[in-house]
Protein backbone atom coordinates (compact mmCIF):
# COMPACT_ATOMS: atom_id res chain seq x y z
CA UNK A 1 0.00 0.00 0.00
CA UNK A 2 1.13 3.54 -0.59
CA UNK A 3 0.18 7.20 -0.17
CA UNK A 4 -1.22 7.07 3.38
CA UNK A 5 1.49 9.32 4.81
CA UNK A 6 0.95 11.96 2.12
CA UNK A 7 -2.80 11.88 2.73
CA UNK A 8 -2.31 12.25 6.50
CA UNK A 9 0.05 15.20 6.05
CA UNK A 10 -2.34 16.93 3.66
CA UNK A 11 -5.22 16.41 6.10
CA UNK A 12 -3.26 17.88 9.01
CA UNK A 13 -2.33 20.95 6.95
CA UNK A 14 -5.84 21.40 5.61
CA UNK A 15 -7.58 21.01 8.98
CA UNK A 16 -5.14 23.21 10.90
CA UNK A 17 -5.18 25.99 8.31
CA UNK A 18 -8.81 26.00 7.20
CA UNK A 19 -7.57 27.18 3.84
CA UNK A 20 -5.67 30.19 5.25
CA UNK A 21 -2.41 30.53 3.27
CA UNK A 22 -0.39 31.91 6.22
CA UNK A 23 -1.48 29.04 8.45
CA UNK A 24 -0.82 26.55 5.65
CA UNK A 25 2.80 27.71 5.52
CA UNK A 26 3.15 27.76 9.29
CA UNK A 27 1.72 24.26 9.64
CA UNK A 28 4.02 23.00 6.87
CA UNK A 29 6.99 24.51 8.73
CA UNK A 30 5.87 22.91 12.00
CA UNK A 31 5.70 19.53 10.28
CA UNK A 32 9.14 20.01 8.70
CA UNK A 33 10.58 20.82 12.12
CA UNK A 34 8.94 17.64 13.45
CA UNK A 35 10.70 15.69 10.69
CA UNK A 36 7.88 15.37 8.14
CA UNK A 37 8.64 17.48 5.09
CA UNK A 38 5.40 17.48 3.03
CA UNK A 39 7.44 17.74 -0.19
CA UNK A 40 9.18 14.45 0.51
CA UNK A 41 6.03 12.36 0.51
CA UNK A 42 3.86 11.49 -2.49
CA UNK A 43 0.91 9.24 -3.15
CA UNK A 44 3.49 6.71 -4.32
CA UNK A 45 5.41 6.74 -1.00
CA UNK A 46 5.33 3.38 0.73
CA UNK A 47 3.19 3.12 3.87
CA UNK A 48 5.72 2.85 6.69
CA UNK A 49 3.83 1.71 9.85
CA UNK A 50 6.30 3.44 12.19
CA UNK A 51 5.97 6.76 10.33
CA UNK A 52 2.20 6.42 10.20
CA UNK A 53 2.07 5.86 13.97
CA UNK A 54 4.31 8.88 14.50
CA UNK A 55 2.05 11.04 12.33
CA UNK A 56 -1.07 9.84 14.12
CA UNK A 57 0.47 11.01 17.39
CA UNK A 58 1.41 14.36 15.82
CA UNK A 59 -2.16 14.77 14.59
CA UNK A 60 -3.50 14.00 18.08
CA UNK A 61 -1.06 16.48 19.63
CA UNK A 62 -2.17 19.10 17.12
CA UNK A 63 -5.84 18.45 17.83
CA UNK A 64 -6.52 17.15 14.33
CA UNK A 65 -8.85 14.23 13.73
CA UNK A 66 -7.61 12.11 10.84
CA UNK B 1 3.17 58.37 23.99
CA UNK B 2 2.03 54.76 24.29
CA UNK B 3 5.44 53.06 24.44
CA UNK B 4 8.53 54.20 26.32
CA UNK B 5 11.99 52.72 26.29
CA UNK B 6 14.50 53.09 29.08
CA UNK B 7 18.00 51.96 29.87
CA UNK B 8 20.57 52.20 32.61
CA UNK B 9 24.10 51.09 33.31
CA UNK B 10 23.95 52.04 36.99
CA UNK B 11 25.74 49.34 38.99
CA UNK B 12 23.39 49.24 41.97
CA UNK B 13 19.95 47.72 41.56
CA UNK B 14 18.30 50.53 43.51
CA UNK B 15 19.80 53.25 41.33
CA UNK B 16 19.25 51.27 38.12
CA UNK B 17 15.56 50.70 38.83
CA UNK B 18 15.10 54.35 39.90
CA UNK B 19 16.55 55.43 36.56
CA UNK B 20 14.31 53.05 34.60
CA UNK B 21 11.22 54.22 36.50
CA UNK B 22 12.15 57.86 35.97
CA UNK B 23 12.53 57.38 32.21
CA UNK B 24 9.11 55.70 32.11
CA UNK B 25 7.39 58.31 34.27
CA UNK B 26 5.25 59.69 31.45
CA UNK B 27 3.40 56.47 30.94
CA UNK B 28 1.02 54.35 33.02
CA UNK B 29 2.15 50.96 31.84
CA UNK B 30 -0.01 47.93 31.35
CA UNK B 31 3.11 45.84 30.79
CA UNK B 32 6.83 46.34 31.35
CA UNK B 33 9.31 44.13 29.56
CA UNK B 34 12.93 44.27 30.69
CA UNK B 35 16.20 42.61 29.79
CA UNK B 36 18.97 42.75 32.37
CA UNK B 37 22.63 41.84 32.29
CA UNK B 38 23.48 38.87 34.49
CA UNK B 39 25.56 41.19 36.67
CA UNK B 40 22.30 42.18 38.38
CA UNK B 41 21.26 39.67 41.04
CA UNK B 42 18.28 37.78 39.55
CA UNK B 43 16.02 37.67 42.61
CA UNK B 44 16.66 41.30 43.55
CA UNK B 45 16.27 42.79 40.06
CA UNK B 46 13.02 40.93 39.43
CA UNK B 47 11.54 42.07 42.74
CA UNK B 48 12.75 45.65 42.35
CA UNK B 49 11.34 45.98 38.82
CA UNK B 50 8.04 44.45 39.94
CA UNK B 51 7.78 46.80 42.91
CA UNK B 52 8.67 49.81 40.74
CA UNK B 53 5.77 49.18 38.37
CA UNK B 54 2.94 48.12 40.64
CA UNK B 55 -0.20 47.43 38.64
CA UNK B 56 1.68 46.43 35.50
CA UNK B 57 2.64 43.01 34.21
CA UNK B 58 6.42 42.93 34.65
CA UNK B 59 8.40 40.27 32.85
CA UNK B 60 11.95 39.87 31.67
CA UNK B 61 15.09 37.79 31.58
CA UNK B 62 18.85 37.80 31.94
CA UNK B 63 20.95 38.53 28.86
CA UNK B 64 24.30 38.36 27.10
CA UNK B 65 24.13 42.00 25.97
CA UNK B 66 21.33 44.48 25.45
CA UNK B 67 19.87 46.72 22.73
CA UNK B 68 17.91 49.94 23.05
CA UNK B 69 16.78 52.28 20.27
CA UNK B 70 19.95 52.96 18.31
CA UNK B 71 22.43 51.58 20.84
CA UNK B 72 24.14 48.28 21.51
CA UNK B 73 24.90 47.94 25.23
CA UNK B 74 26.60 45.65 27.74
CA UNK B 75 26.15 45.26 31.50
CA UNK B 76 22.94 47.27 31.35
CA UNK B 77 19.19 46.99 31.85
CA UNK B 78 16.84 47.93 29.03
CA UNK B 79 13.09 48.20 29.45
CA UNK B 80 10.00 48.93 27.43
CA UNK B 81 6.79 50.11 29.03
CA UNK B 82 3.52 49.72 27.10
CA UNK B 83 0.19 51.31 27.91
CA UNK B 84 -3.18 50.15 26.67
CA UNK B 85 -2.88 52.14 23.47
CA UNK B 86 -0.27 49.59 22.33
CA UNK B 87 -1.23 46.47 24.28
CA UNK B 88 -4.93 46.10 24.98
CA UNK B 89 -4.51 43.02 27.09
CA UNK B 90 -1.74 40.77 28.37
CA UNK B 91 -1.79 37.46 30.21
CA UNK B 92 1.36 35.85 31.62
CA UNK B 93 2.32 32.58 33.22
CA UNK B 94 5.44 30.67 34.17
CA UNK B 95 6.58 27.22 33.09
CA UNK B 96 8.41 26.32 36.29
CA UNK B 97 10.16 23.28 34.79
CA UNK B 98 10.78 23.45 31.05
CA UNK B 99 11.70 19.77 30.93
CA UNK B 100 8.25 18.77 32.18
CA UNK B 101 5.24 18.56 29.82
CA UNK B 102 2.97 18.83 32.87
CA UNK B 103 4.54 22.10 33.90
CA UNK B 104 3.93 23.49 30.42
CA UNK B 105 0.33 22.28 30.50
CA UNK B 106 -0.18 24.02 33.86
CA UNK B 107 1.22 27.27 32.49
CA UNK B 108 -0.98 27.06 29.39
CA UNK B 109 -4.07 26.35 31.52
CA UNK B 110 -3.30 29.44 33.60
CA UNK B 111 -2.94 31.56 30.47
CA UNK B 112 -6.19 30.24 29.07
CA UNK B 113 -7.90 30.94 32.39
CA UNK B 114 -6.73 34.55 32.30
CA UNK B 115 -7.68 35.10 28.67
CA UNK B 116 -10.89 33.15 28.99
CA UNK B 117 -10.28 31.32 25.70
CA UNK B 118 -8.33 28.19 24.76
CA UNK B 119 -5.07 29.06 22.98
CA UNK B 120 -6.27 26.96 20.05
CA UNK B 121 -9.15 29.36 19.45
CA UNK B 122 -7.16 32.59 19.55
CA UNK B 123 -7.09 34.54 16.29
CA UNK B 124 -3.46 34.53 15.15
CA UNK B 125 -3.99 37.93 13.53
CA UNK B 126 -5.14 39.55 16.77
CA UNK B 127 -2.98 37.84 19.39
CA UNK B 128 0.73 37.12 19.65
CA UNK B 129 2.73 35.16 22.20
CA UNK B 130 6.02 36.06 23.84
CA UNK B 131 8.37 33.47 25.28
CA UNK B 132 11.46 34.05 27.41
CA UNK B 133 13.14 30.76 28.26
CA UNK B 134 16.17 29.49 30.14
CA UNK B 135 19.01 29.53 27.61
CA UNK B 136 20.96 26.68 29.16
CA UNK B 137 18.11 24.22 29.62
CA UNK B 138 18.36 22.68 26.16
CA UNK B 139 14.57 22.44 26.25
CA UNK B 140 13.51 25.13 23.82
CA UNK B 141 12.53 22.64 21.10
CA UNK B 142 10.27 20.71 23.47
CA UNK B 143 8.44 23.84 24.63
CA UNK B 144 8.13 25.45 21.19
CA UNK B 145 6.97 22.21 19.62
CA UNK B 146 4.18 21.82 22.16
CA UNK B 147 3.12 25.46 21.95
CA UNK B 148 2.98 25.09 18.18
CA UNK B 149 0.69 22.09 18.61
CA UNK B 150 -1.63 23.98 20.91
CA UNK B 151 -2.15 27.17 18.93
CA UNK B 152 -1.95 28.88 15.56
CA UNK B 153 -0.92 32.08 17.34
CA UNK B 154 2.79 32.78 16.85
CA UNK B 155 5.06 32.63 19.87
CA UNK B 156 8.19 34.73 19.44
CA UNK B 157 11.04 35.22 21.87
CA UNK B 158 14.50 34.36 23.00
CA UNK B 159 16.62 32.17 25.23
CA UNK B 160 17.97 34.04 28.25
CA UNK B 161 21.72 34.60 28.51
CA UNK B 162 24.32 35.13 31.22
CA UNK B 163 26.97 37.29 29.54
CA UNK B 164 28.77 34.24 28.10
CA UNK B 165 29.51 32.72 31.51
CA UNK B 166 27.30 29.71 30.65
CA UNK B 167 26.52 29.05 34.34
CA UNK B 168 22.83 29.89 34.78
CA UNK B 169 20.22 32.03 33.09
CA UNK B 170 17.02 33.44 34.55
CA UNK B 171 13.55 34.54 33.55
CA UNK B 172 11.49 37.01 35.55
CA UNK B 173 7.79 37.31 36.27
CA UNK B 174 5.72 38.96 38.98
CA UNK B 175 8.76 39.81 41.08
CA UNK B 176 10.19 36.29 41.09
CA UNK B 177 13.28 34.94 39.34
CA UNK B 178 13.27 31.45 37.87
CA UNK B 179 15.83 29.15 36.31
CA UNK B 180 15.09 26.07 34.15
CA UNK B 181 11.87 27.92 33.41
CA UNK B 182 10.04 29.93 30.77
CA UNK B 183 7.81 32.98 30.91
CA UNK B 184 4.87 32.85 28.52
CA UNK B 185 2.82 35.90 27.64
CA UNK B 186 -0.16 36.27 25.37
CA UNK B 187 -0.55 39.82 24.09
CA UNK B 188 -3.48 41.44 22.38
CA UNK B 189 -1.91 44.40 20.62
CA UNK B 190 -4.21 47.37 20.10
CA UNK B 191 -3.18 47.64 16.47
CA UNK B 192 -1.50 45.65 13.77
CA UNK B 193 1.76 43.85 14.38
CA UNK B 194 4.31 41.98 12.35
CA UNK B 195 7.04 39.42 12.92
CA UNK B 196 10.53 39.51 11.47
CA UNK B 197 12.78 36.47 11.25
CA UNK B 198 16.06 37.49 9.70
CA UNK B 199 19.29 35.61 9.30
CA UNK B 200 22.28 36.64 7.23
CA UNK B 201 23.19 33.59 5.20
CA UNK B 202 22.85 32.28 1.70
CA UNK B 203 22.69 28.61 0.72
CA UNK B 204 25.84 27.25 -0.92
CA UNK B 205 23.91 24.67 -2.95
CA UNK B 206 25.06 21.70 -0.87
CA UNK B 207 22.66 19.72 1.29
CA UNK B 208 23.72 17.59 4.26
CA UNK B 209 21.30 14.98 5.61
CA UNK B 210 21.83 13.70 9.15
CA UNK B 211 21.69 9.91 9.06
CA UNK B 212 22.59 9.27 12.70
CA UNK B 213 21.79 11.68 15.53
CA UNK B 214 21.33 11.89 19.27
CA UNK B 215 18.45 14.36 19.45
CA UNK B 216 18.64 14.86 23.22
CA UNK B 217 22.28 15.91 23.00
CA UNK B 218 21.70 18.00 19.86
CA UNK B 219 24.38 15.81 18.33
CA UNK B 220 24.87 14.79 14.71
CA UNK B 221 26.93 11.62 14.59
CA UNK B 222 26.74 11.09 10.82
CA UNK B 223 25.81 13.13 7.77
CA UNK B 224 25.02 11.09 4.64
CA UNK B 225 26.43 7.94 6.26
CA UNK B 226 29.81 9.58 6.97
CA UNK B 227 31.24 10.82 10.27
CA UNK B 228 29.66 14.26 10.74
CA UNK B 229 32.92 16.22 10.97
CA UNK B 230 34.30 14.55 7.84
CA UNK B 231 31.13 15.17 5.82
CA UNK B 232 30.94 18.82 6.93
CA UNK B 233 34.63 19.44 6.18
CA UNK B 234 34.41 17.73 2.78
CA UNK B 235 31.37 19.79 1.84
CA UNK B 236 33.38 22.93 2.52
CA UNK B 237 36.57 21.58 0.96
CA UNK B 238 38.71 21.94 4.07
CA UNK B 239 40.66 19.50 6.27
CA UNK B 240 38.66 18.10 9.20
CA UNK B 241 40.77 19.96 11.75
CA UNK B 242 39.88 23.28 10.07
CA UNK B 243 36.12 22.64 10.26
CA UNK B 244 35.39 24.18 13.69
CA UNK B 245 36.87 27.49 12.55
CA UNK B 246 34.11 27.68 9.94
CA UNK B 247 31.16 26.91 12.23
CA UNK B 248 30.16 30.54 12.75
CA UNK B 249 30.32 31.51 9.08
CA UNK B 250 29.03 28.23 7.68
CA UNK B 251 26.18 26.84 9.77
CA UNK B 252 23.41 24.76 8.23
CA UNK B 253 19.77 25.62 7.62
CA UNK B 254 16.67 23.46 7.80
CA UNK B 255 15.02 24.12 4.45
CA UNK B 256 11.35 25.10 4.70
CA UNK B 257 10.40 25.98 1.14
CA UNK B 258 11.87 29.39 0.30
CA UNK B 259 13.14 29.97 3.83
CA UNK B 260 15.44 28.15 6.24
CA UNK B 261 15.81 27.81 10.00
CA UNK B 262 19.46 28.06 11.03
CA UNK B 263 21.08 25.31 13.10
CA UNK B 264 24.53 26.33 14.31
CA UNK B 265 27.32 23.85 15.00
CA UNK B 266 28.78 24.39 18.47
CA UNK B 267 31.73 22.06 18.80
CA UNK B 268 33.34 18.85 17.63
CA UNK B 269 33.22 15.83 19.93
CA UNK B 270 35.07 12.86 18.50
CA UNK B 271 33.69 12.53 14.96
CA UNK B 272 30.37 14.11 15.94
CA UNK B 273 29.22 17.71 15.78
CA UNK B 274 27.23 19.16 18.66
CA UNK B 275 24.74 21.87 17.67
CA UNK B 276 23.02 24.72 19.48
CA UNK B 277 19.74 23.29 18.23
CA UNK B 278 18.27 19.83 17.80
CA UNK B 279 18.25 18.20 14.36
CA UNK B 280 16.44 15.04 13.36
CA UNK B 281 17.48 12.20 11.09
CA UNK B 282 16.49 12.72 7.47
CA UNK B 283 16.17 16.52 7.67
CA UNK B 284 17.55 18.38 4.66
CA UNK B 285 20.13 20.82 5.97
CA UNK B 286 21.48 23.34 3.49
CA UNK B 287 25.08 24.37 3.99
CA UNK B 288 25.11 28.15 4.42
CA UNK B 289 27.55 31.01 4.00
CA UNK B 290 27.34 34.24 5.96
CA UNK B 291 26.29 37.53 4.39
CA UNK B 292 26.14 41.07 5.81
CA UNK B 293 24.10 41.29 9.03
CA UNK B 294 23.70 45.07 8.96
CA UNK B 295 22.40 45.37 5.41
CA UNK B 296 20.22 42.25 5.66
CA UNK B 297 18.67 43.41 8.95
CA UNK B 298 18.11 46.94 7.66
CA UNK B 299 16.32 45.54 4.64
CA UNK B 300 14.15 43.21 6.76
CA UNK B 301 13.17 45.98 9.19
CA UNK B 302 12.45 48.49 6.41
CA UNK B 303 10.30 45.95 4.58
CA UNK B 304 8.25 45.12 7.70
CA UNK B 305 7.81 48.80 8.57
CA UNK B 306 6.70 49.47 4.99
CA UNK B 307 4.18 46.61 5.13
CA UNK B 308 2.73 47.87 8.40
CA UNK B 309 2.79 51.49 7.30
CA UNK B 310 4.96 52.48 10.27
CA UNK B 311 6.24 51.07 13.54
CA UNK B 312 5.74 52.31 17.09
CA UNK B 313 7.95 49.72 18.79
CA UNK B 314 10.22 46.75 18.17
CA UNK B 315 11.27 43.92 20.48
CA UNK B 316 14.41 42.31 19.08
CA UNK B 317 15.65 38.85 20.10
CA UNK B 318 19.15 38.95 18.68
CA UNK B 319 21.44 35.92 18.64
CA UNK B 320 24.65 36.26 20.65
CA UNK B 321 26.59 34.80 17.71
CA UNK B 322 25.34 37.67 15.53
CA UNK B 323 26.24 40.12 18.29
CA UNK B 324 29.75 38.67 18.52
CA UNK B 325 30.21 38.89 14.75
CA UNK B 326 29.05 42.52 14.70
CA UNK B 327 31.45 43.33 17.53
CA UNK B 328 34.33 41.54 15.79
CA UNK B 329 33.66 43.54 12.61
CA UNK B 330 33.24 46.85 14.46
CA UNK B 331 29.63 47.13 13.23
CA UNK B 332 27.79 47.68 16.54
CA UNK B 333 27.11 51.33 15.76
CA UNK B 334 25.87 50.55 12.26
CA UNK B 335 23.60 47.80 13.62
CA UNK B 336 22.23 50.05 16.36
CA UNK B 337 21.48 52.77 13.82
CA UNK B 338 18.90 50.53 12.13
CA UNK B 339 16.71 51.02 15.21
CA UNK B 340 17.56 54.66 15.92
CA UNK B 341 14.18 56.03 14.83
CA UNK B 342 11.94 53.34 16.32
CA UNK B 343 11.52 52.68 20.06
CA UNK B 344 13.32 49.36 20.41
CA UNK B 345 14.59 47.04 23.08
CA UNK B 346 16.29 43.72 22.67
CA UNK B 347 18.92 41.42 24.00
CA UNK B 348 21.65 39.07 22.85
CA UNK B 349 20.12 35.63 23.20
CA UNK B 350 21.33 32.06 23.56
CA UNK B 351 18.73 31.05 20.95
CA UNK B 352 15.75 32.54 19.19
CA UNK B 353 12.20 31.31 19.11
CA UNK B 354 9.68 31.51 16.28
CA UNK B 355 7.65 28.46 15.25
CA UNK B 356 10.63 26.48 16.54
CA UNK B 357 14.00 27.03 18.17
CA UNK B 358 16.53 28.77 15.90
CA UNK B 359 20.17 29.90 15.94
CA UNK B 360 22.10 32.84 14.45
CA UNK B 361 18.86 34.69 13.77
CA UNK B 362 17.00 37.75 14.97
CA UNK B 363 13.32 37.35 15.69
CA UNK B 364 11.48 40.61 16.19
CA UNK B 365 7.99 41.66 17.16
CA UNK B 366 7.03 44.92 15.48
CA UNK B 367 4.06 46.99 16.65
CA UNK B 368 2.44 49.41 14.21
Amino acid sequence: MSGEIKRMIDTIIQKRSNGNEVLKNTTRTKLIIKGFNPDHWTLQSEDDPAKIAELRQIARDMGVEL
Amino acid sequence: MSVTTAFTTAPSIEQAVDEIREQCSEITPKMVLFFASSRYDPARISKAMHDAFAGARVLGCSTAGELVSGRVLKDSIVAMAFDDRTIEDAACSIVTDVTSPNSLSDAVRKLEGEIGTPLRELDFQKYVGLILIDGLSGSEELVMDRLGDLTNMAFIGGSAGDDLKFRSTHVYLNGEAYTNAAVLAVLKPAGEFGIIKTQSFRPLGTVLVPTKVNEGRREVIEFDGMPATLAYARALGVPVEEAPKLFMHNPVGLVTGDDFFVRSPRQVEGDSILFYCMVKEGMELALLESTDIVSDTRKAVEEQVRQLGGASAIINFHCILRALELEEKGQNEAYGSIFADIPTIGFSTYGEEYIGHINQTSTMLVFK
